[in-house]
């Protein structure tokens, strides 16, 4: 059976000027094939972390990462995985239509297989007509769209966001959690979110864990249990709140 | 309607009328060195009657520094993707990049010609002029590229390489092409310094050596206005090619250091290692060359056939006295001359807080002098102001208060504006905020002019003496050249490397000590 992501007991220090610090303490997770998880916790408690190390972007001190029953390393280089970081991250240089084909060029895939599946992400994320646009000419919100629309350019299994709509205004990443509910909902790939908004962690993840800093760890899991699919009215039921506040007593610490 | 409302370049062109107008006026009277400073009518009027000489002169000229500079920049920004790849290699070849940075070109000039033949010594002195900029430039334009999309690219399994071709070598284009930027003028200084060595009939270095000891100041003014020309068409060049690609503002200098890989730190036998090898590194390289060339011995001097010159052969005390004797001279004018053009550079710059329209309107005359191949000019200024020792101080002061003007005056521009007034907000003066704010801000910027001129003060004092004044290294240099002296050549190009690394390596220890103690940065 495959295992989406798991993490066993990982362990990350960082050394930096002889001081040590904990980001991650035997922290394991098992996230199910198809499944939606958020992480969320104070600055500080490794949540990015560990997002890095399912991506092979760093490596842990002890303990085992896999995503889809592989290391990550060899995941990501299957193009088994797809990410979208806090900032965009898009190069100045090339247009939306070549940004979100990145990853294909980082793989070594042809594009000419892909020219369909890109022009379809752009409807997804509602760019129609930008395709030749660059990054400068975009505004904050559309260049993560742009961003997410490369994060699914793979057709990933495994979908990492880091943050992705934490430098936009409350009005539009309400707009884009809906969207991005949507595009899960078709994809079905097993996510992993990182984010600080209670509220955006309740309304698209079917559990919540809740970590807390030095040393970085789970402090608790709490399920979803709303129905999908989820509409905007959900913000303002009195269950919604209601998972709110655990999520908020449980970063509290009780 | 005042004048400080006209465009950028309207002010500039109003102030180059100024200049040509007061010098045409100045030449016509010969109020200077009776007339060794010619009208600008006269010395275009030379230039045309003297045309028919220049085209194979700027050929001979153009192909020393063309080739060099292809060379050279090749050289440069493979290395610069080596050192940013693989941090290890810059900190082994630090030690050669220090020396290559710092060598004044016209002590290993005289080698060079000996050793080599033809063009080359032309074409290695040039790409050596473009090595370091461009280098440095390769190297911090590929670290600084944003590491959010190093990281995309990481995330999809690309390792170095795809980082490079993906994210890295388009961001450093900009960086890299100002480097080029820097690299044009040098080249064609390196060229130049090179045919001052000797070798070759053609070439704009040629044509000037040869013209000095006839005092026509028009045509020594003719030749340096091409020689600038030149190097200023270069300049703009790849000015304008990297306006295009990247229509964001690039510093005009260029950082003067390596940067070193905040990497885990390593066992100290390890660091041991790689300072050892890095000190052996220019030597072995010194070695490997001479016996890959077979230049015969007689000629070429090896590190321990240098050694044996200097310390163990007969003649040797009296090497010894004369290479002292040269040094007591060169040493003490290349210091007060740097000290003194760096003490101008600084308070001009400072003063650019207090009266910020005498810099702006200096600033473009500042800027055009980074395109003169300054120290290829030395000529004009013997003419000028004679053969005293003089004129070592105005040369050495005119290379290094240049280019540290701009590095400093382009620092200050980016003290944030809040920081000064918040002193001002507290009712201090304009001497009270120079004091608690400005200066101290500009402290970085001052050891960067510092490590950047080093080098240009010897440079500018050795050429002075070996053309003008008849005194110190420069002087030795040359006469050991007519005497066939090969050891003194090699002891005198060795020395003045050696020195000139070492006051860079004593500015990097004091600025990294002052600006650690004041929690700054160094300025790249």
């Amino acid at each position: 059976m495959a295992s989406g992501i798991a993490l066993r007991d990982v362990s990350r220090t960082f050394v930096s000027r002889g001081q040590t610090t904990e980001a991650l303490r035997s922290v394991s997770l098992d996230c199910a094939p198809g499944s939606f998880t958020a992480l969320i916790g104070p600055s500080g408690c490794g949540k990015s972390t560990i997002l890095r190390l399912c991506l092979g972007l760093d490596t842990a001190n002890a303990g085992t990462v896999t995503v889809d029953d592989l290391p990550p390393a060899e995941a990501t280089r299957k193009g088994i995985t797809g990410v979208a970081f806090q900032d965009a991250a898009l190069l100045p240089w090339r247009t939306v239509e070549k940004n979100i084909a990145l990853p294909l060029d980082v793989l070594g895939l042809s594009l000419g297989d892909y020219r369909e599946r890109i022009a379809e992400l752009i409807a997804l994320v509602g760019l129609n007509g930008f395709e030749k646009a660059l990054p400068a000419e975009l505004s904050g919100g559309m260049r993560q769209r742009v961003a997410i629309a490369r994060s699914l350019v793979t057709t990933p299994r495994v979908l990492f966001l880091d943050e992705p709509f934490g430098a936009l205004d409350q009005i539009l990443r309400k707009q884009m959690n809906i969207e991005l509910q949507r595009i899960w909902m078709e994809t079905q790939a097993t996510t992993l979110l990182v984010t600080h908004g209670i509220d955006e962690a309740v309304f698209l993840a079917d559990r919540v864990v809740v970590m807390a800093s030095r040393p970085g760890r789970i402090s608790r899991i709490i399920e979803i249990d709303l129905p999908r699919p989820r509409d905007p009215a959900l913000f303002n039921q009195e269950h919604f709140h209601a998972l709110e506040r655990q999520v908020s007593e449980a970063l509290d610490g009780h | 309607m005042g004048i400080s409302h006209w465009p950028g370049w309207a002010r500039a062109l109003l102030n180059l009328a100024l200049v040509l107008l007061v010098w045409e006026v100045v030449g016509q009277f010969q109020l200077v060195a009776s007339g060794a400073l010619p009208p600008p009518s006269a010395v275009l009027l030379r230039l045309v009657a003297d045309w028919y000489d220049y085209p194979e002169h700027i050929a001979a000229t153009l192909y020393g520094a063309g080739v060099g500079f292809l060379i050279g920049n090749l050289v440069a920004v493979a290395a610069g993707v080596l050192f940013a790849l693989y941090p290890i290699t810059s900190r082994v070849a630090r030690g050669l990049n220090v020396a290559i940075f710092a060598l004044p070109p016209i002590a290993i000039s005289p080698i060079l010609v000996l050793t080599l033949s033809d063009m080359a010594p032309r074409i290695v002195l040039a790409a050596l002029g473009c090595y370091f900029v461009t280098m440095t430039a390769t190297v911090v334009g590929l670290t600084q590229a944003d590491a959010r999309a190093v990281d995309v690219v990481r995330a999809y399994g690309g390792r170095k390489w795809a980082a490079l071709r993906f994210v890295q070598w388009r961001s450093a284009l900009p960086t890299i092409l100002s480097g080029l930027r820097i690299a044009a003028p040098n080249a064609v200084l390196g060229s130049i310094l090179a045919e001052f060595g000797g070798g070759g009939r053609w070439g704009l270095g040629v044509y000037l050596l040869g013209s000095l000891g006839r005092a026509e100041p028009d045509r020594l003014w003719g030749i340096g206005l091409v020689a600038t020309g030149i190097a200023a068409l270069a300049y703009f060049a790849f000015a304008a090619l990297a306006g295009a690609i990247n229509r964001g503002s690039q510093a005009v200098t260029v950082p003067s250091a390596v940067l070193s890989a905040g990497d885990k730190p390593r066992p100290a036998w390890q660091q041991a290692l790689i300072i050892a090898s890095s000190v052996a590194l220019p030597f072995a390289l010194w070695w490997v060359l001479l016996a890959v060339l077979r230049v015969p011995s007689m000629i070429a001097k090896t590190p321990p056939g240098l050694f044996e010159y200097l310390f163990l052969l007969p003649s040797a005390p009296i090497a010894q006295g004369k290479l002292l004797a040269a040094l007591a001279q060169t040493l003490p004018m290349t210091l007060i001359g740097m000290v003194l053009g760096l003490a101008l550079a600084f308070a001009l710059a400072l003063s650019s807080q207090i009266w910020p329209a005498i810099v702006r309107a200096f600033m473009p005359v500042a800027l055009v002098t980074q395109t003169m191949p300054l120290v290829a000019l030395t000529p004009l200024l013997v003419l000028m102001l004679g053969r005293g020792p003089a004129v070592i101080l105005w040369i050495t002061i005119s290379v290094t208060f240049f280019p540290a003007f701009v590095t400093m005056a382009q620092g200050l521009l980016q003290v944030p504006r809040a920081a000064l007034e918040v002193p001002k907000a507290y009712g201090a003066g304009i001497y009270k905020q120079l004091r608690l704010v400005s200066v101290p801000a500009s402290l970085p910027y001052l050891f960067a002019a510092t490590r950047l001129t080093v080098p240009r003060a010897l440079l500018g004092v050795m050429i002075a003496e070996w053309l003008a004044t008849g005194t110190g290294l420069g002087n030795l240099l040359n006469q050991s050249r007519g005497y066939m002296d090969y050891g003194m050549i090699w002891a005198v190009a060795v020395v003045s490397v050696l020195i000139s690394v070492l006051f860079y390596q004593i500015v990097v220890v004091v600025e990294r000590r002052t600006l650690g103690r004041l929690g700054m940065a160094s300025a790249e």
